[in-house]
């Protein structure tokens, strides 16, 4: 079980999205670079500083998942999902689509082309999917 | 020329009034020719997402476009969907038309999808016979696509 987050983490979540067939059908246009998925700092449950991963996503595939801290590191992916650890926690069990949670403003947006965040909501979906297949230990449990 | 898009106070933490607004941003910039059915519209919109809890109000008053928190005023139309449906309605696709620039295309898998959840009573337009006009115009806006 891997503690959320941290590298093993992502090397875990980076497993499930390539295995993950509907996630590979649904992201096969994606070309536009990668996504960044940021947890803001909540030194009540030891997250001293922004942490978060950088997916390497290309056409269906996750190349690359880099478990990144600070937002500086993140900032370099095109797109930047930012929230607190509550809101991705509900994410990664599949209790909160982002999609829903971006409406809701439990999720923020800080970077990125929205129309092409819209064309690809299926493959957002399709990525939270994955992140509910990793078994994952929160911080605060 | 940009387009003149403003948040209303208390617009900026409701999630779904950023989005729409930054989604209609980068439309009217990827497609300028999306431009023209901006720069007519002048209508009040509501939308209300069911499932997230979240509405907003687009008041769009020729070329100029503020997005409110909440419903504000008498929309000449309403919205009233799941946050996934109000996202499908953003991906219909659009055919040219002579004269009309474009419109929804029929036979479109997403305008099916749309069509469908208005039949099972999932999206709820209010208005839409009073402002067709408004409502094909708003769709060019907000789609993706065209």
């Amino acid at each position: 079980m891997a503690k959320f987050p941290s590298p093993e983490w992502a090397t875990a979540y980076k497993d499930a999205i390539n295995q993950n067939a509907a996630y590979r059908e649904a992201g096969k246009d994606w070309v536009h670079g990668p996504v960044a998925m940021v947890v803001k700092a909540d030194p009540a449950i030891g997250l001293a500083e922004d942490q978060g991963f950088v997916l390497a996503l290309h056409q269906g595939v996750c190349n690359e998942a880099e478990y990144v801290t600070g937002l500086e590191k993140a900032n370099v992916a095109p797109f930047v999902i930012v929230g607190d650890y509550a809101r991705w926690k509900q994410v990664v069990r599949g209790e909160l689509e982002p999609i829903k949670g971006m409406m809701q403003g439990k999720l923020k947006l800080t970077k990125g082309h929205m129309p092409t965040i819209v064309k690809f909501v299926e493959a957002s979906k399709q990525l939270v999917a994955s992140s509910a297949r990793v078994p994952t230990q929160f911080l605060d449990e | 020329m940009e387009p003149q898009i403003e948040m209303a106070p208390g617009a900026e933490d409701n999630g779904l009034a950023s989005m729409l607004s930054g989604l209609i941003r980068q439309n009217l910039e990827d497609k300028p020719h999306k431009m023209r059915d901006f720069e007519r519209l002048r209508a009040t919109v509501a939308i209300i997402a069911d499932d997230a809890g979240v509405s907003l109000t687009l008041r769009f008053d020729r070329g100029r476009l503020v997005v409110h928190d909440g419903i504000v005023g008498i929309p000449d139309l309403t919205i009233r969907a799941s946050s996934d449906d109000i996202m499908n309605l953003s991906l219909v696709e659009l055919v040219p038309a002579p004269i009309l620039g474009a419109l929804p295309d029929l036979r479109g898998k997403v305008l099916r999808q749309v069509g469908e959840a208005f039949v099972k009573r999932r999206v709820k337009i209010y208005g839409a016979v009073a402002n067709v006009p408004t409502l094909v115009a708003l769709t060019r806006v907000v789609s993706i696509n065209g």
